[in-house]
């Protein structure tokens, strides 16, 4: 059925710095998810054979490092690319098509539970629904406490000349939660709610080829659809 | 005719249980009086008679019985017990029912190990050993162990690694320290040595020293402890709690006491943060879910 359509208007949604940044979290984000878990169960006998096919603890725990400064890497070129976006592109930060997390988020979330209960129409999104921004921040922000938190395990001798002792088990735990609570939200419900979605089902290709369908465009950005209608850039 | 065989069926099941079940029983009856003789083998190591093929492989294999234990047969040559009679003496009313590793006198072992008895002399060990003797009773932990306690004399091999003498030494000490060995575990050191296998990871001894086995509750004992593999650890290094453990808090110094309690008081406010945070973003992609999916299934009809 599908092959008689024609192929659908598309617009561009995510630049290509974008996509590639996004690749370079996957990418890093599922070694530093393994590896790290590994430790945490090494008592197990599938964690211990799996870091002997890294190569022992030594490697994996420079896997670990590694991976952790390029994601690193990855969110200061990001943070550059907002100054350039600002400074030299002269564009706005804020507005209707930011990132930043506005009023009409909690109306919009407050209107979405009322749509999950059956009781009134879904918000109608602009160009990042509230659920898109938080998997941003807690990205952005998320990752800042994971590495402080990771430099304080990797360089102690350092730490422990500014905070107490105790302040680096702290961190152990901290890390170790954190690192849970990334990969379940990431694993159950940025999965769930970007590829899962009946409509999209089996995969949201937009981060990875930068454009999306008119059709999703339209019922997804609501918003924007209708700005860029009436202002198109 | 189907509800009649479906009858039977049931009914061979039911008739083949109970003799299953009884089979179940006697098998882990015997599973477990032999776990429980093994368990008396591995306990009777290094007691009255000694496995001579196990011995021959261990470190001391090529030592002749009497060099560590004097002539046992009473041909007058021997001195004090061994002389005139055989050791064990099998008139005797306690033959080969005293506890030998209680009873073996290990200053043998100092004519070797001249090193390891000196600083096991100085350590807190004999402390402890030197206390019982004055009240008569074992510390918490038990009995103070003297060499043969820890050393197997007649089956320990030599030249293993750094992450087997570590493994084996973990269990060793936890054998009493059973607290400070799942501490050790549960934090990063034991998980790379003794989980891993991991060499330039700390064990025991590493920290609390082979035979001197500091306590560490002094400060600087700690620092120096810390020093020997983080070079450049300030003052502050050594209140890094390693045994994280709110058991016998007591037993700890001040300022670990107040670490702990900060420690596991952010811990607990950790894990409410990330139960409530998933607890509602699990909540709100179920509902999400079937939303859409109802919706969907809604315009298919």
């Amino acid at each position: 059925m599908e092959t008689n359509v024609k192929p659908q208007e598309t617009f561009q949604r995510f630049h290509i710095l974008h996509r590639i940044l996004h690749i370079v979290i996957i990418f890093n984000f599922t070694l530093l998810a393994v590896t790290g878990f590994l430790l945490h169960f090494s008592g197990f006998g599938w964690a211990r054979f799996l870091v002997s096919l890294m190569g022992g603890a030594g490697a994996a725990g420079w896997l670990h490092r590694f991976c952790a400064v390029f994601l690193y890497m990855g969110i200061l070129v990001h943070i550059f690319w907002l100054f350039y976006y600002k400074f030299v592109l002269n564009q706005k930060l804020s507005g209707p098509d930011s990132i930043l997390p506005g009023k009409k988020d909690i109306r919009d979330l407050y209107q979405n539970l009322r749509y999950l209960f059956n009781k009134g129409n879904p918000p109608l999104f602009d160009r990042f629904s509230y659920l898109q921004k938080y998997d941003y921040w807690a990205e952005l922000l998320g990752m800042q406490s994971m590495g402080i938190t990771g430099l304080m395990l990797w360089f102690p001798e350092f730490f422990a000349g500014i905070f107490p002792g105790f302040f680096i088990n702290i961190a152990g735990y901290f890390h170790f939660y954190e690192a849970v609570l990334a990969v379940l939200y990431i694993g159950v419900v940025h999965m769930s709610d970007t590829h899962l979605v009946p409509d999209i089902f089996p995969m949201e290709k937009s981060i990875f080829t930068g454009k999306i369908e008119k059709a999703r465009f339209m019922e997804d950005h609501p918003e924007e659809w209708k700005r860029q209608q009436i202002n198109p850039s | 005719m189907q509800s009649g065989t479906i009858k039977i069926k049931t009914k061979l099941k039911t008739r083949w249980m109970v003799p299953l079940l009884m089979a179940g029983c006697v098998l882990l009856g015997l599973l477990w009086f032999s776990y429980a003789r093994a368990g008396n083998d591995t306990a009777s190591l290094s007691t009255w008679f000694v496995d001579m093929n196990q011995y021959a492989a261990s470190a001391h294999g090529s030592l002749k019985c009497e060099e560590c234990h004097g002539l046992m047969v009473g041909n007058g040559l021997g001195k004090g017990l061994d002389r005139g009679k055989s050791h064990p003496d099998p008139d005797a009313a306690n033959f080969l029912k005293t506890q030998t590793r209680r009873n073996f006198d290990y200053q043998s072992c100092r004519k070797c190990h001249k090193t390891a008895y000196s600083r096991f002399l100085k350590g807190e060990h004999s402390t402890a050993a030197a206390k019982e003797k004055t009240t008569g009773n074992p510390s918490k932990t038990g009995y103070a162990p003297a060499c043969g306690d820890c050393h197997s004399a007649h089956y320990s091999k030599s030249h293993l690694s750094r992450a087997q003498t570590g493994k084996i030494m973990t269990e060793t000490c936890g054998t009493c320290h059973q607290e400070q060995k799942e501490s050790f575990l549960a934090n990063y050191h034991g998980k790379a040595a003794v989980n891993l296998g991991y060499e330039k990871a700390a064990f025991c001894t590493d920290c609390h020293g082979a035979h001197t086995m500091l306590s560490l509750k002094d400060k600087e004992a700690a620092l120096n402890a810390c020093l020997r593999c983080h070079s450049e650890a300030p003052p502050e290094f050594a209140n890094i709690i390693i045994h994280d453990s709110t058991k016998n808090l007591d037993l700890k110094s001040d300022a670990k006491k107040s670490g702990i309690k900060w420690v596991h008081a952010l811990r607990v406010l950790a894990l409410i943060l990330v139960v409530a945070v998933l607890a509602f973003f699990f909540m709100h992609t179920g509902l999400f879910m079937l939303r859409k999916l109802h919706e969907k299934l809604r315009r298919h009809k």
